[in-house]
């Protein structure tokens, strides 16, 4: 899994947006990944997106304090 | 200690209210109170290297003109005479701004952040800038181009990240409060680590502009200072809407300071029962808890309670901010990868390879986990607290990634947990001193409300410090 998703992650940056593995730590970093792309897996079928337009802002509108 | 420095010491042991009132009264003057904070720079300089750069005679000047004008019974505001230092990315027009960094060594922005102009406007004295994590990307403190930060309590320690000098200079009583800027709990980390209060408003609160971005969707600007009752001056004179951030709120910012009556009476302190504690040291626990029977002796009610989401909601934080810095980023990245420090160029390399259908999919949850939140958590309480941090300060040698410390990787992700997941839902937090470890180094505990809730969160942070002395106890000062 590690040796893979460091390939994977070497030729997206590369191909996508021409940059290169800067050192060998980058390394550790890219492997660190698999923890998100598994917390991902986790949320799939949680949460959905919603149909009627609404945006993060308008939630923090819709759930504010509220002075009495 | 000779007499003089007696009372230079006196000086910037105030508060940074205290601090103003003195003034305002003429019991002191802004030139005696730079002057402190300038020499309590250079003795403490040499040990936690809080500062990158110091303007002592401009510092001065701006200081003698204050107390003129204050002779002449006019005041600029609420901040009149009081010196600040900021962490060194807010742009200042025609002044160095480094953000931390090599890259950005020899940059002078054209204009000058909102932050700091309300600041000014409001009679504060800029003194000079901080240190800080190399563009605000790291939660240790520590800085490969200009030398680490350290914590006044320990010096072996980590004061945090990414405002570590702020953290630093605050508790080490250099300076009376520093912006800092929060995109994970680069704020709170190091008021919790350095044992000083620090507050980052509702995403939107305060205005971006000048502040050098890291992540569009979660940099938050907001204070370090003494007591929460500092952080109320500094959230509201530099909170309200910019014209020149149009991402900045219209929500009028309310009066921080007269919330502050030390009323705790049927308030309803949520305590999360999941993610929070996962693997907490049990000595950060302990703290914690003793601080809920605090809020408890003054009339809280304190229910343990499930925060939604959670597991989505650290998935979802531990990206949005590293796609978006990935961007910000790129073209250095692919210019000048050398110029960067090993752990933030590791950090950012990562960043090029998140589908953007995952980073998309972060963004649009938001809204309906922040909704769940105002349902599920604040229709039962009306905060809720934290552990800051989960585990007990880290050395800067254990943390270190550049010199290959094991482990160190992973250490910066528990470090950040709690913070970064509030920063995703765009609440009001403020971290609090609550206790010290074993070893001497602070311990703190964050407290979050709804949305534009500031008020409500700092009256529960002040009323704790009305009851403890965590913010009180003072560093030996290095050197």
């Amino acid at each position: 899994m590690s040796t893979n998703i460091e390939r994977q992650v070497e030729e997206q940056a590369k191909v996508w947006s021409g940059v290169a593995p800067p050192n060998a730590a980058s390394g550790n970093f890219t492997r660190g990944l698999t923890e998100a792309i598994q917390g991902f897996e986790r949320t799939r079928g949680q949460l959905g997106f919603e149909d009627e337009p609404s945006s993060f802002e308008a939630a923090l509108q819709e759930t504010k304090e509220r002075t009495p | 200690m000779t007499a003089a420095r007696e009372r230079a010491s006196a000086l910037t042991r105030l508060t940074l209210v205290q601090a103003c009132e003195a003034v305002q009264r003429g019991e002191v003057t802004s030139v005696a109170l730079t002057e402190a904070a300038l020499d309590a720079f250079k003795a403490g300089d040499a040990t936690i290297n809080a500062s990158i750069a110091l303007d002592r005679e401009e510092a001065l000047e701006t200081a003698w003109g204050l107390d003129k004008l204050r002779k002449a019974g006019r005041q600029l505001g609420p901040l009149h005479g009081v010196p600040l230092a900021h962490k060194d990315m807010y742009y200042r027009a025609g002044k160095p701004c480094t953000c931390g960094s090599k890259i950005r060594r020899a940059f002078r922005p054209a204009y000058t952040a909102t932050a700091i102009k309300r600041l000014e406007d409001a009679g504060s004295i800029t003194i000079g800038s901080l240190n800080m994590a190399e563009f605000a990307q790291n939660p240790t403190g520590h800085n490969a181009h200009f030398g680490n930060c350290h914590n006044p309590w320990h010096l072996d320690y980590c004061p945090g990240g990414s405002s570590s000098g702020s953290g630093a200079a605050v508790a080490a009583r250099c300076i009376y409060g520093a912006l800092g800027s929060d995109t994970g709990g680069s704020i709170r980390l190091p008021a919790s680590m350095c044992g000083v209060t620090g507050i980052k408003g509702t995403q939107t609160r305060v205005s971006r502009y000048g502040a050098m971005p890291l992540s569009f969707s979660a940099d938050n600007v907001g204070p370090l200072a003494r007591t929460a009752r500092d952080c109320a001056r500094l959230l509201r004179t530099i909170g309200g809407h910019d014209p020149a951030d149009p991402t900045s709120s219209t929500e009028p910012v309310g009066d921080y300071e007269a919330a502050l009556d030390g009323d705790l009476r049927e308030l309803r302190i949520g305590v999360p029962t999941n993610f929070f504690f996962d693997g907490a040291d049990p000595e950060v626990q302990a703290a914690f808890e003793a601080a809920m029977k605090v809020l408890e002796s003054r009339g809280a009610r304190i229910l343990r309670l499930a925060i939604p989401h959670m597991d989505a909601v650290n998935t979802y934080a531990s990206i949005v901010s590293r796609v978006e810095s990935a961007t910000i980023h790129a073209q250095w990245m692919r210019e000048r990868p050398q110029d960067y420090s090993i752990q933030l160029s590791g950090r950012l390399y990562a960043g090029y390879a998140i589908p953007a259908v995952h980073y998309v999919e972060a963004l649009s949850r938001r809204g309906p986990i922040l909704r769940a939140l105002g349902s599920e958590v604040f229709g039962k309480v009306d905060v809720f607290a934290t552990p800051t941090i989960r585990m007990k300060v880290p050395t800067l040698a254990a943390t270190d990634i550049d010199a290959g410390a094991p482990g160190a990787i992973e250490a910066f992700g528990v470090i950040s947990a709690n913070t970064r997941a509030i920063n995703y839902m765009g609440l009001p937090s403020v971290s609090i001193p609550c206790g010290f470890d074993g070893k001497g180094l602070p311990i703190g505990f964050q407290i979050q409300g709804r949305p534009f809730a500031e008020a409500r969160v700092l009256k529960v942070a002040d009323a704790f410090q009305h009851d403890t002395d965590w913010h009180e106890r003072v560093p030996v000062r290095p050197g």
